[in-house]
Protein backbone atom coordinates (compact mmCIF):
# COMPACT_ATOMS: atom_id res chain seq x y z
CA UNK A 1 0.00 0.00 0.00
CA UNK A 2 1.63 3.59 -0.93
CA UNK A 3 0.73 5.82 1.78
CA UNK A 4 0.62 9.36 0.94
CA UNK A 5 1.77 11.82 3.49
CA UNK A 6 -0.94 14.42 4.69
CA UNK A 7 -0.33 18.06 3.56
CA UNK A 8 0.46 19.98 6.87
CA UNK A 9 -0.90 23.02 5.84
CA UNK A 10 -4.18 21.31 4.91
CA UNK A 11 -3.96 19.02 8.27
CA UNK A 12 -5.57 21.49 10.50
CA UNK A 13 -9.04 21.91 11.61
CA UNK A 14 -9.63 25.51 11.05
CA UNK A 15 -7.33 25.66 7.49
CA UNK A 16 -9.23 22.57 6.33
CA UNK A 17 -12.60 24.19 6.99
CA UNK A 18 -11.95 27.17 5.53
CA UNK A 19 -10.40 25.31 1.97
CA UNK A 20 -13.48 22.88 2.19
CA UNK A 21 -15.69 26.32 2.29
CA UNK A 22 -13.89 28.12 -0.53
CA UNK A 23 -13.72 24.73 -2.70
CA UNK A 24 -17.69 24.91 -2.86
CA UNK A 25 -17.96 28.81 -3.78
CA UNK A 26 -16.70 30.72 -5.77
CA UNK A 27 -15.72 33.25 -3.51
CA UNK A 28 -16.74 34.25 0.09
CA UNK A 29 -16.58 36.91 2.39
CA UNK A 30 -14.68 36.88 5.68
CA UNK A 31 -17.37 37.27 7.83
CA UNK A 32 -18.88 33.70 6.16
CA UNK A 33 -15.80 32.05 6.84
CA UNK A 34 -16.13 32.92 10.55
CA UNK A 35 -19.92 32.57 10.66
CA UNK A 36 -19.50 28.60 9.07
CA UNK A 37 -16.24 28.14 11.09
CA UNK A 38 -17.43 29.48 14.47
CA UNK A 39 -13.80 31.01 14.56
CA UNK A 40 -12.54 34.09 16.29
CA UNK A 41 -11.33 36.94 14.23
CA UNK A 42 -7.80 36.36 15.11
CA UNK A 43 -7.61 32.94 14.60
CA UNK A 44 -9.23 32.90 10.91
CA UNK A 45 -6.80 35.53 10.25
CA UNK A 46 -3.65 33.94 11.04
CA UNK A 47 -4.99 30.73 9.23
CA UNK A 48 -5.93 32.42 6.21
CA UNK A 49 -2.79 34.32 6.22
CA UNK A 50 -0.92 30.69 6.07
CA UNK A 51 -2.99 29.47 3.21
CA UNK A 52 -2.91 32.92 1.26
CA UNK A 53 1.65 32.22 2.42
CA UNK A 54 1.13 28.32 0.88
CA UNK A 55 -0.96 29.63 -2.47
CA UNK A 56 -3.72 28.02 -1.28
CA UNK A 57 -6.33 30.67 -1.44
CA UNK A 58 -6.05 34.96 -2.91
CA UNK A 59 -7.11 37.79 -0.93
CA UNK A 60 -8.71 40.75 -1.57
CA UNK A 61 -9.00 43.31 0.73
CA UNK A 62 -11.48 46.15 -0.40
CA UNK A 63 -13.36 49.48 0.87
CA UNK A 64 -17.07 49.57 0.14
CA UNK A 65 -18.76 52.72 2.03
CA UNK A 66 -15.86 52.80 4.57
CA UNK A 67 -16.76 49.24 5.48
CA UNK A 68 -13.59 47.27 5.06
CA UNK A 69 -14.10 43.62 3.15
CA UNK A 70 -11.93 41.06 2.85
CA UNK A 71 -12.93 38.16 0.18
CA UNK A 72 -11.18 34.65 -0.12
CA UNK A 73 -11.00 33.14 -3.12
CA UNK A 74 -9.12 29.03 -3.14
CA UNK A 75 -6.77 28.96 -6.36
CA UNK A 76 -5.78 26.51 -9.25
CA UNK A 77 -2.90 25.17 -6.49
CA UNK A 78 -5.38 24.75 -3.73
CA UNK A 79 -7.33 23.26 -5.41
CA UNK A 80 -5.07 20.53 -6.13
CA UNK A 81 -3.37 20.14 -2.88
CA UNK A 82 -7.34 20.01 -1.97
CA UNK A 83 -7.94 16.94 -4.32
CA UNK A 84 -4.02 15.38 -3.22
CA UNK A 85 -5.39 15.52 0.21
CA UNK A 86 -8.84 14.01 -0.13
CA UNK A 87 -6.34 11.50 -2.08
CA UNK A 88 -4.52 10.76 0.39
CA UNK A 89 -6.87 10.47 3.06
CA UNK A 90 -8.64 7.91 1.20
CA UNK A 91 -5.53 5.84 0.80
CA UNK A 92 -5.63 5.95 4.58
CA UNK A 93 -9.24 5.24 5.16
CA UNK A 94 -8.51 1.83 2.63
CA UNK A 95 -6.75 0.16 4.87
CA UNK B 1 -13.26 25.88 16.09
CA UNK B 2 -10.94 27.51 18.14
CA UNK B 3 -7.55 25.91 18.03
CA UNK B 4 -6.24 25.24 14.01
CA UNK B 5 -3.36 23.23 15.34
CA UNK B 6 -5.71 20.26 16.93
CA UNK B 7 -4.25 16.90 15.59
CA UNK B 8 -7.58 15.06 13.72
CA UNK B 9 -7.59 11.45 12.51
CA UNK B 10 -8.38 10.98 8.65
CA UNK B 11 -11.76 9.88 9.81
CA UNK B 12 -12.39 12.98 11.39
CA UNK B 13 -10.92 15.12 8.47
CA UNK B 14 -13.11 13.90 6.38
CA UNK B 15 -16.17 14.19 8.02
CA UNK B 16 -15.32 18.14 8.83
CA UNK B 17 -14.96 18.61 4.93
CA UNK B 18 -18.04 17.29 4.77
CA UNK B 19 -19.72 18.69 6.85
CA UNK B 20 -18.41 22.66 5.55
CA UNK B 21 -19.45 21.62 1.81
CA UNK B 22 -22.30 21.01 2.87
CA UNK B 23 -22.96 24.05 4.72
CA UNK B 24 -21.93 26.03 1.80
CA UNK B 25 -24.08 24.60 -0.80
CA UNK B 26 -26.90 23.65 1.46
CA UNK B 27 -27.30 27.49 2.04
CA UNK B 28 -30.66 28.30 0.20
CA UNK B 29 -29.52 31.74 -1.64
CA UNK B 30 -33.18 31.95 -3.81
CA UNK B 31 -35.44 33.33 -1.79
CA UNK B 32 -37.86 33.98 -4.97
CA UNK B 33 -38.23 37.15 -4.66
CA UNK B 34 -37.64 38.21 -7.93
CA UNK B 35 -39.66 35.71 -9.25
CA UNK B 36 -42.90 37.00 -7.40
CA UNK B 37 -42.02 40.48 -7.90
CA UNK B 38 -41.38 40.25 -11.95
CA UNK B 39 -44.75 37.44 -11.93
CA UNK B 40 -47.12 40.00 -10.23
CA UNK B 41 -45.74 42.82 -12.33
CA UNK B 42 -46.02 41.20 -15.72
CA UNK B 43 -49.58 39.70 -14.41
CA UNK B 44 -50.81 43.04 -13.70
CA UNK B 45 -49.13 44.75 -17.15
CA UNK B 46 -51.31 41.94 -18.92
CA UNK B 47 -54.73 42.31 -17.51
CA UNK B 48 -54.35 45.88 -17.66
CA UNK B 49 -53.22 45.37 -21.63
CA UNK B 50 -56.08 42.90 -22.34
CA UNK B 51 -59.10 44.73 -20.64
CA UNK B 52 -57.62 48.24 -22.27
CA UNK B 53 -57.96 46.64 -25.46
CA UNK B 54 -60.40 44.26 -25.42
CA UNK B 55 -63.52 46.25 -23.03
CA UNK B 56 -62.39 49.88 -23.90
CA UNK B 57 -60.86 49.50 -27.48
CA UNK B 58 -57.60 51.81 -26.34
CA UNK B 59 -55.40 51.65 -29.08
CA UNK B 60 -52.19 52.94 -26.56
CA UNK B 61 -52.82 49.73 -24.06
CA UNK B 62 -49.28 48.72 -24.77
CA UNK B 63 -48.14 51.37 -23.13
CA UNK B 64 -48.45 49.86 -19.68
CA UNK B 65 -44.98 47.84 -21.08
CA UNK B 66 -43.26 50.67 -20.66
CA UNK B 67 -43.94 50.16 -17.18
CA UNK B 68 -41.30 47.14 -17.27
CA UNK B 69 -38.50 48.97 -18.61
CA UNK B 70 -38.68 52.20 -15.47
CA UNK B 71 -38.11 48.51 -13.29
CA UNK B 72 -35.33 47.31 -15.32
CA UNK B 73 -33.52 50.33 -14.59
CA UNK B 74 -34.58 50.46 -10.77
CA UNK B 75 -33.65 47.01 -10.47
CA UNK B 76 -30.08 47.47 -12.34
CA UNK B 77 -28.84 49.64 -9.46
CA UNK B 78 -30.63 47.36 -6.85
CA UNK B 79 -28.63 44.53 -7.50
CA UNK B 80 -25.51 46.95 -7.89
CA UNK B 81 -25.83 47.94 -4.73
CA UNK B 82 -26.41 44.36 -3.24
CA UNK B 83 -23.53 42.87 -4.92
CA UNK B 84 -21.45 45.10 -2.89
CA UNK B 85 -22.60 43.32 0.19
CA UNK B 86 -22.75 40.06 -0.77
CA UNK B 87 -21.05 37.54 1.97
CA UNK B 88 -20.80 34.94 -0.50
CA UNK B 89 -20.84 34.71 -4.36
CA UNK B 90 -21.57 30.56 -5.23
CA UNK B 91 -21.23 29.24 -8.86
CA UNK B 92 -24.83 28.46 -8.88
CA UNK B 93 -26.01 32.02 -8.55
CA UNK B 94 -23.35 33.55 -11.23
CA UNK B 95 -24.58 31.08 -13.83
CA UNK B 96 -28.43 31.90 -13.25
CA UNK B 97 -27.69 35.76 -13.06
CA UNK B 98 -26.36 35.04 -16.45
CA UNK B 99 -28.71 32.88 -17.67
CA UNK B 100 -31.17 35.51 -16.14
CA UNK B 101 -29.47 38.21 -18.31
CA UNK B 102 -29.29 36.19 -21.94
CA UNK B 103 -32.97 36.32 -21.56
CA UNK B 104 -33.43 40.09 -20.71
CA UNK B 105 -31.08 40.57 -24.12
CA UNK B 106 -32.59 37.99 -26.04
CA UNK B 107 -36.35 39.45 -25.23
CA UNK B 108 -34.91 43.43 -26.27
CA UNK B 109 -33.88 42.29 -29.45
CA UNK B 110 -36.61 39.91 -29.93
CA UNK B 111 -39.10 43.34 -29.48
CA UNK B 112 -36.76 45.52 -31.41
CA UNK B 113 -36.76 42.79 -34.20
CA UNK B 114 -40.27 42.37 -34.51
CA UNK B 115 -41.74 45.64 -33.98
CA UNK B 116 -38.77 46.77 -37.22
CA UNK B 117 -41.11 44.66 -39.09
CA UNK B 118 -43.94 45.22 -38.52
CA UNK B 119 -44.85 41.24 -36.91
CA UNK B 120 -46.62 42.80 -33.82
CA UNK B 121 -48.98 39.80 -33.97
CA UNK B 122 -45.07 37.23 -33.14
CA UNK B 123 -43.98 38.98 -30.22
CA UNK B 124 -46.21 37.47 -27.45
CA UNK B 125 -45.73 33.33 -29.17
CA UNK B 126 -41.57 34.34 -29.34
CA UNK B 127 -41.58 35.63 -25.60
CA UNK B 128 -43.45 32.52 -24.47
CA UNK B 129 -40.80 30.69 -25.85
CA UNK B 130 -38.12 32.58 -24.41
CA UNK B 131 -39.61 32.57 -20.81
CA UNK B 132 -39.28 29.01 -20.99
CA UNK B 133 -35.47 28.79 -21.21
CA UNK B 134 -34.86 30.97 -17.79
CA UNK B 135 -36.99 29.19 -16.05
CA UNK B 136 -36.68 25.75 -17.32
CA UNK B 137 -32.78 26.20 -16.91
CA UNK B 138 -32.98 27.94 -13.44
CA UNK B 139 -35.14 24.88 -12.81
CA UNK B 140 -31.90 22.45 -13.67
CA UNK B 141 -29.68 24.91 -11.79
CA UNK B 142 -31.50 24.88 -8.74
CA UNK B 143 -32.57 21.13 -8.84
CA UNK B 144 -36.26 22.51 -8.55
CA UNK B 145 -38.88 21.07 -10.32
CA UNK B 146 -41.64 23.49 -10.71
CA UNK B 147 -39.42 25.77 -12.53
CA UNK B 148 -38.51 22.90 -14.51
CA UNK B 149 -42.11 22.36 -14.61
CA UNK B 150 -42.82 26.34 -15.29
CA UNK B 151 -40.40 26.46 -18.20
CA UNK B 152 -42.41 23.44 -19.90
CA UNK B 153 -45.74 25.26 -19.50
CA UNK B 154 -44.39 28.12 -21.43
CA UNK B 155 -43.53 26.02 -24.05
CA UNK B 156 -46.36 24.28 -24.36
CA UNK B 157 -48.69 28.05 -24.36
CA UNK B 158 -46.04 29.50 -27.01
CA UNK B 159 -47.62 26.13 -29.44
CA UNK B 160 -50.89 26.56 -27.94
CA UNK B 161 -50.77 30.62 -29.08
CA UNK B 162 -50.46 29.88 -32.79
CA UNK B 163 -54.39 28.42 -32.66
CA UNK B 164 -56.00 31.03 -31.21
CA UNK B 165 -56.76 35.02 -31.96
CA UNK B 166 -53.93 37.50 -31.35
CA UNK B 167 -56.10 39.79 -28.67
CA UNK B 168 -55.91 36.64 -26.27
CA UNK B 169 -52.29 36.52 -26.60
CA UNK B 170 -51.68 38.43 -23.31
CA UNK B 171 -53.61 36.57 -21.48
CA UNK B 172 -51.44 33.21 -22.31
CA UNK B 173 -48.58 35.35 -20.98
CA UNK B 174 -50.62 36.21 -17.83
CA UNK B 175 -50.69 32.17 -17.68
CA UNK B 176 -47.39 31.86 -18.42
CA UNK B 177 -45.95 34.04 -15.81
CA UNK B 178 -48.33 33.00 -13.09
CA UNK B 179 -47.29 29.21 -13.93
CA UNK B 180 -43.61 29.91 -14.73
CA UNK B 181 -42.89 32.69 -11.88
CA UNK B 182 -45.73 32.93 -9.06
CA UNK B 183 -46.31 29.39 -7.99
CA UNK B 184 -42.40 28.60 -7.84
CA UNK B 185 -41.82 31.96 -6.27
CA UNK B 186 -44.20 30.85 -3.59
CA UNK B 187 -42.56 27.33 -3.65
CA UNK B 188 -39.05 29.39 -3.57
CA UNK B 189 -39.82 31.78 -0.96
CA UNK B 190 -41.20 28.85 1.58
CA UNK B 191 -38.03 27.04 0.99
CA UNK B 192 -35.76 29.55 1.82
CA UNK B 193 -37.29 30.66 5.02
CA UNK B 194 -37.87 26.83 6.22
CA UNK B 195 -33.74 26.09 5.13
CA UNK B 196 -32.62 29.69 6.54
CA UNK B 197 -34.60 29.70 10.04
CA UNK B 198 -33.83 26.13 11.04
CA UNK B 199 -30.40 24.93 12.10
CA UNK B 200 -27.18 26.46 10.07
Amino acid sequence: MDFKELDPILHSQLRLAVMSLLISVKEAEFTFLKEKTNATSGNLSVQISKLKEAGYIEITKQFNNNYPQTICKVTPKGILAFENYVKALQSYMTL
Amino acid sequence: MQNAEIKMTEKESLELIATMINKAKNRVSETGTMYLFWGWLILLCCLVHFTALHFFNYPYAYLVWLSTWIVVIVQFFYFRKKKKFKKVTTYTGEINRFVWLVFLVSTLLIIFITIRFKRYELIDPLILVLYGMPTFLSGIILKFKPLIIGGICCWLLSVFSVFIPVEYHSLLIAAAVILAWIIPGYFLKKNFKKENYNGF
